[in-house]
């Protein structure tokens, strides 16, 4: 079942590789649909077949491998991952089609387009750390390729820059995941054992002590917060997006961004609770600081891209603030915000690249009047009014519920940085307004009058973005009912022992046993 | 058929259904009067201890505000088809009413907090894409980006409270809030918090100081969506924060704010308004003092006298609108310095003009009058500064509706007023169906509930507190009259030649420079803060990283030189790297080896 979403792009790979040089390399665009279409269409068939209420893994697969070092080739599925698995097989299928059909190699390009569709399944679906990590190294591979050699005029920078930073990830990952084994005296790397023995039953202490788990920590926080990625260590991710082509730009933006946050979830508050909690407060810092930064930097940009990179910057980080507040609901907002981050980034990266196709510039003082209803191109525009409207949080769209979530599910902890997070996200609408007024408001300059015409085919992908983000964002529990059990396993105390939220709380009645308190009386005072 | 006509049949389309809201609405309306208050709810979200459902409410005063919101927006439809006839995106502009026009419902009928919120929002994105209608000009875009951006600071704050209330525990339907306000007690500086944060929304929306000017910026937008702004956009926003009134009464910080708020800018923006030489600009900042009297009462308590206020301001502002754009699309100009004289040539125009500034101001038996007689005399709780605050804002108004008259249609007619004719049918009919309606107004039954809170249904005009108050109202417009008639009026855009009369007027006529206040504290401070990041990313962040980059890079550059091709070298360094490694191994056992070494040499020696 979930070996297909693994294995059948690598067998796409495969023909694409072992394909005759005399034939039309055109045919390998269709091979590449074909394959994304079957992946995405067995995603859904699979998110059908998902049992929402089922606690446990689901659809496990296991075929011992290198039992010697405990490395066991074992997938299963559950609510986090389900809808990152989901996003991964829509926007591959997007990416795809939105590559130009002219595109120079294409069977080398297509066939890493695969293989990195391949690689972040696998770490998605990976129930063994150690599978984990391999599937989010081999994932470097192809995306260092793809903006390597389709890449803009910095390309050879921006690649090798992507390339050391997350290597360096890697390595520092590795470090933390060999000592959470290790250390915790575990036989494998199997990850829901590991789980068993950290976490233990509530009341006993678990197997790693608090101090080991914060060195361990700040490994995962080091390497997924590179991935992610937080300030300070982003700079490799607008300059990543700015020389990337379209079709990797909405991937990298859209799915290889949530690894991260994905492994945070997973492996940080999963694996080292103690920490997790010890650190939130300062987690949740973090996050404020990083999203304040995003948004004060997007918006001085020049190039579209950027903005809309520094923008996911900040966005990115309410997920961490999320993960730290963990409350059940905070989990649950953490997947929402993931989803439509991946959804409205996403759409934007294809308009700005719609834009730059056609008029062949993204610079915001060069661009204007694009909104022009004859010679202009209009429904890109209003798309775009639309996903910037959505990445600001207007209501009806999903990047409304999945902010708002985020906030009510963290304010009851982490009052202050959830207000500087707020305020983020007010300022949110400036920098895009910007963008919007200058590229699309104004009078169409005469040096862009012979724009080329926008065909539907450049269209389709965005709207089904811009379907799917209304979609959610009316009926957001299509979202929610796949995680909303399962999510709750992952929180680390429930609820949290006091002295620990009694480290940081700035306004003391705002603990959340007071809140509880409080729901309590008055539900008792209702039914009197 | 789109082809042949146009997009005209997007326009016939929404005002069908328009009519047929509006027809709705009136039967509902009848049905409902008879019927005690319903509430209907229709569960959204519902995720861990969150539980998110909208409620809508079927009352007389949501049924009422649900009329006067398709009323009105029928009215300026049918007005936009004659006044944007030679436009070309007319299904564009359509497109986007339907989309206001069902977002104000839907706050008319909501009693949801999360609902409302959601719609003002909607709101505050449809405002900004009117008003960006006609996008190819650079004061559009600017206003519309302000309209956005001022609305969006609002609805920000209330975003904010409305995080803290729901975590606080509160319901989010207007009814469990009003449930959770009586039970709840919580330190006074959140409760003061929680309230300042929600009233920021409607002050957004309702153009209160400080975040007054997009609605004075918003009138570079077509007329159509003017008269709804005016009128009904502004009273959605103050309906949602009189249903939020009894959390404002947790805490006295709120209600002080909220009169302090009101107060402000009713005087402001009265003064603002005599100063102003464009007709909409002038009569937009008439529409925030209005609402400032709204945000008064609401402090006050009075929901009653709030609700009342809006409804008669709402539909004495959209005439006037209407009036006004007629106006501006005959003489295709909006400065009524260059006016003149147009009574006899635009009669309709005028009528409308003179029955909306009439029922705007307390003189004659009409709108105002009779609200304002409720007020007074109507058993209220009214502060002597309150009163002298209204007899105030009636003069004023006085003074500057009379002013605009006067040079708008009186006098001789000049180059832009010499040839403008009466408009067209299509919005004449609109037009004076709204004169005969606020005509009609006075005579509305006071006896129908439309009163949220339970307490006088039945009027009573005996009751005043302060002696003799409505008469000295009657007269504060009288003499407001008489200054605005006597007053003299410049005609070209010369300015008082004495030094304080200049200032005056400048300050006035450039809003109290509220914008400079902007440009160099909230601006600045973004503006300076995003430089400074921008600055610490490019060279401290990035650079740092970049520097780590370029040492390893030149290490190795400069260590490449050591490669001689000499293997007499390579042994060397070879050898001296064993010995260094030794050395630093045998750190510690150095006497050990030479102890070692020396008994072994002596017994060498010895033997």
């Amino acid at each position: 079942m979930l070996s297909f979403l693994v294995w059948f792009p690598l067998g796409g790979v495969l023909l694409l590789g072992v394909w005759p040089k005399s034939m039309d390399p055109k045919y390998a665009r269709s091979v590449a649909l074909g394959v994304a279409i079957a992946l995405l269409v067995w995603t859904i068939y699979l998110a059908f077949l998902f049992n929402p209420g089922q606690i446990t893994m689901q659809f496990g697969e296991f075929v011992p491998w290198i039992t010697a070092i405990g490395l066991n080739y074992h997938l299963a599925l559950d609510g986090l991952s389900l809808p990152l698995l989901v996003l991964n097989s829509l926007l591959t299928l997007i990416a795809i089609w939105s590559t130009d059909p002219e595109i120079e190699r294409p069977r080398f390009y297509y066939a890493l387009m695969l293989l990195l569709n391949s690689s972040v399944a696998g770490a998605f679906l990976a129930q063994d750390i150690l599978l984990f990590f391999l599937f989010y190294e081999l994932e470097i591979i192809p995306l260092y390729f793809l903006i390597a050699i389709w890449g803009g005029a910095r390309r050879g920078y921006a690649a090798t820059k992507f390339l050391l930073y997350t290597a360096f990830s890697g390595i520092v990952l590795l470090a933390s995941f060999l000592g959470i084994v290790w250390l915790s005296g575990a036989s494998s790397f199997a990850y829901e054992p590991l789980r068993a023995i950290i976490v233990g039953a509530a009341d006993t202490p678990s197997g790693l002590s608090l101090k080991l788990q914060l060195i361990l920590m700040v490994g995962i926080l080091i390497g997924f917060g590179i991935k992610i990625p937080f300030f300070p260590l982003h700079t490799w991710l607008p300059d990543a997006h700015v020389e990337a082509s379209t079709p990797v730009s909405v991937l990298l933006a859209g799915v290889l961004l949530k690894l991260g946050t994905y492994g945070l979830l997973r492996y940080g508050v999963g694996l080292l609770p103690d920490a997790w909690v010890y650190l939130s407060p300062w987690l949740a810092v973090w996050a404020a600081i990083s999203a304040l930064y995003g948004t004060s930097c997007a918006i001085l940009q020049q190039d579209m891209k950027k903005v809309v990179a520094y923008a996911s910057i900040a966005h990115m980080a309410f997920i961490l603030l999320a993960a730290a507040a963990s409350t059940e609901l905070s989990m649950i907002a953490a997947v929402c915000q993931m989803v439509s981050h991946g959804l409205i980034s996403g759409l934007l990266f294809l308009l700005v690249g719609v834009v730059y196709k056609k008029t062949g510039s993204r610079d915001m003082f060069f661009l204007r009047g694009l909104l022009n209803p004859e010679r202009g191109l209009p429904l890109i525009g209003s798309m775009m009014i639309l996903g910037v409207m959505a990445s600001a949080g207007i209501p009806g769209m999903v990047g409304f519920i999945s902010e708002f979530l985020t906030f009510r599910g963290s304010f009851p902890i982490f009052p202050v940085q959830t207000l500087f997070c707020m305020l983020a996200t007010g300022l949110t609408a400036v920098y895009f307004l910007l963008m919007i007024n200058r590229v699309f408001f104004g009078r169409l300059p005469d040096e862009l009058d012979h724009i080329p015409s926008v065909q539907w085919s450049d269209r389709l992908p965005a709207a089904v973005l811009v379907a799917l983000i209304f979609l959610l964002g009316i009926q957001p529990s299509f979202i929610v009912r796949w995680s909303e059990t399962q999510i709750a396993a992952l929180i680390p105390y429930h609820p949290r022992p006091p002295q620990i939220t009694s480290v940081y709380q700035p306004d003391q009645h705002l603990t959340r046993n007071s809140i509880d308190v409080l729901a309590q009386s008055i539900s008792i005072r209702a039914a009197d | 058929m789109v082809r042949r006509t146009g997009p005209r049949p997007a326009a016939y389309f929404n005002i069908l259904m328009t009519i047929l809201s509006c027809i709705h609405n009136t039967v509902a309306f009848q049905q409902v009067l008879k019927q005690p208050p319903q509430q209907l709810m229709f569960q959204w979200l519902q995720v861990a201890d969150l539980n998110l459902s909208f409620a809508i409410e079927i009352s007389p005063v949501s049924v009422g505000a649900l009329e006067l919101v398709t009323f009105i927006s029928l009215l300026s439809q049918v007005y936009a088809l004659g006044y944007l006839e030679k436009d070309w995106s007319i299904s564009r502009f359509f497109g986007l009413m339907g989309f206001f026009e069902g977002a104000l419902a839907g706050i008319a009928i909501s009693d949801s907090l999360i609902l409302s919120y959601a719609l003002l929002e909607m709101l505050t994105l449809s405002t900004y894409l009117l008003v960006g209608f006609w996008y190819a000009q650079p004061l559009v875009v600017r206003a519309s980006r302000d309209a956005f951006l001022t609305k969006r600071v609002g609805d920000i704050i209330l975003l904010m409270g409305i995080v803290g209330l729901s975590s606080y525990g509160a319901g989010l339907t207007f009814s469990d809030l009003k449930v959770w306000s009586e039970s709840i007690a919580l330190p006074p500086l959140t409760e003061a918090l929680l309230g300042l944060s929600l009233i920021a929304g409607p002050t957004g929306k309702c153009a209160q100081f400080p975040l007054n000017l997009w609605l004075d910026e918003a009138m570079e937008g077509p007329n159509p969506a003017g008269v709804m702004r005016n009128s009904v956009v502004v009273s959605m926003g103050a309906y949602v924060l009189i249903k939020l009134q009894p959390i404002f009464s947790l805490s006295p910080i709120t209600s002080t704010a909220l009169i302090m708020i009101g107060s402000l800018t009713a005087v402001g923006a009265s003064l603002i308004a005599i100063a102003q030489v464009d007709i909409k600009r002038t009569l937009s900042h008439s529409t925030s003092a209005y609402l400032g009297l709204v945000f008064i009462a609401v402090g006050l308590g009075q929901v009653n006298i709030a609700l009342s206020l809006l409804l008669t301001h709402a539909i004495a502002k959209a005439l006037l609108f209407f009036s006004t754009g007629s106006i501006i699309l005959s003489t295709n100009g909006q400065n009524i310095t260059e006016m003149g004289g147009l009574w006899s040539r635009m009669p309709a125009t005028t009528s409308a003009f003179v029955v909306g500034a009439a029922s705007l101001v307390v003189i004659l038996p009409m709108g105002f009058f009779r609200m304002m007689q409720q007020w007074l005399t109507g058993g209220w709780n009214m502060p002597l500064w309150l009163f002298v605050l209204l007899l105030f804002v009636n003069a004023a108004s006085v003074i500057n509706l009379t002013r605009i008259f006067r040079l708008v249609f009186l006098g001789s007619p000049q180059e832009k007023t010499r040839r403008a004719p009466e408009v067209q049918w299509l919005m004449a009919l609109p037009m004076v169906t709204m004169t005969i309606a606020v005509l009609l107004f006075p005579l509305m039954p006071l006896k129908w509930s439309l009163w949220l809170s339970p307490i006088p249904s039945a009027v009573v005009f005996n009751q005043s507190s302060i002696p003799h108050a409505f008469p000295m109202m009657i007269a504060a417009g009288v003499i407001g009259f008489g200054i605005g008639w006597r007053m003299e009026l410049r005609r070209a855009l010369s300015r008082p030649t004495q030094f304080y009369l200049r200032l005056m007027q400048d300050l006035l006529a450039y809003d109290f420079y509220i914008d400079r206040i902007y440009e160099f504290t909230v601006v600045a401070v973004v503006r300076l803060a995003s430089q400074f990041t921008t600055w610490l990313d490019q060279y401290i962040v990035d650079g740092l990283v970049n520097w780590v980059g370029k040492v390893t890079l030149l290490s190795g550059q400069g260590l490449k030189y050591g490669v001689s091709g000499q293997s007499q070298s390579y042994l060397l360094t070879i050898m001296v790297g064993i010995s260094a490694i030794l050395w630093l191994l045998l750190r510690e056992d150095w006497p050990t080896i030479i102890d070692y070494w020396s008994t072994l040499w002596s017994t060498v020696l010895n033997q």
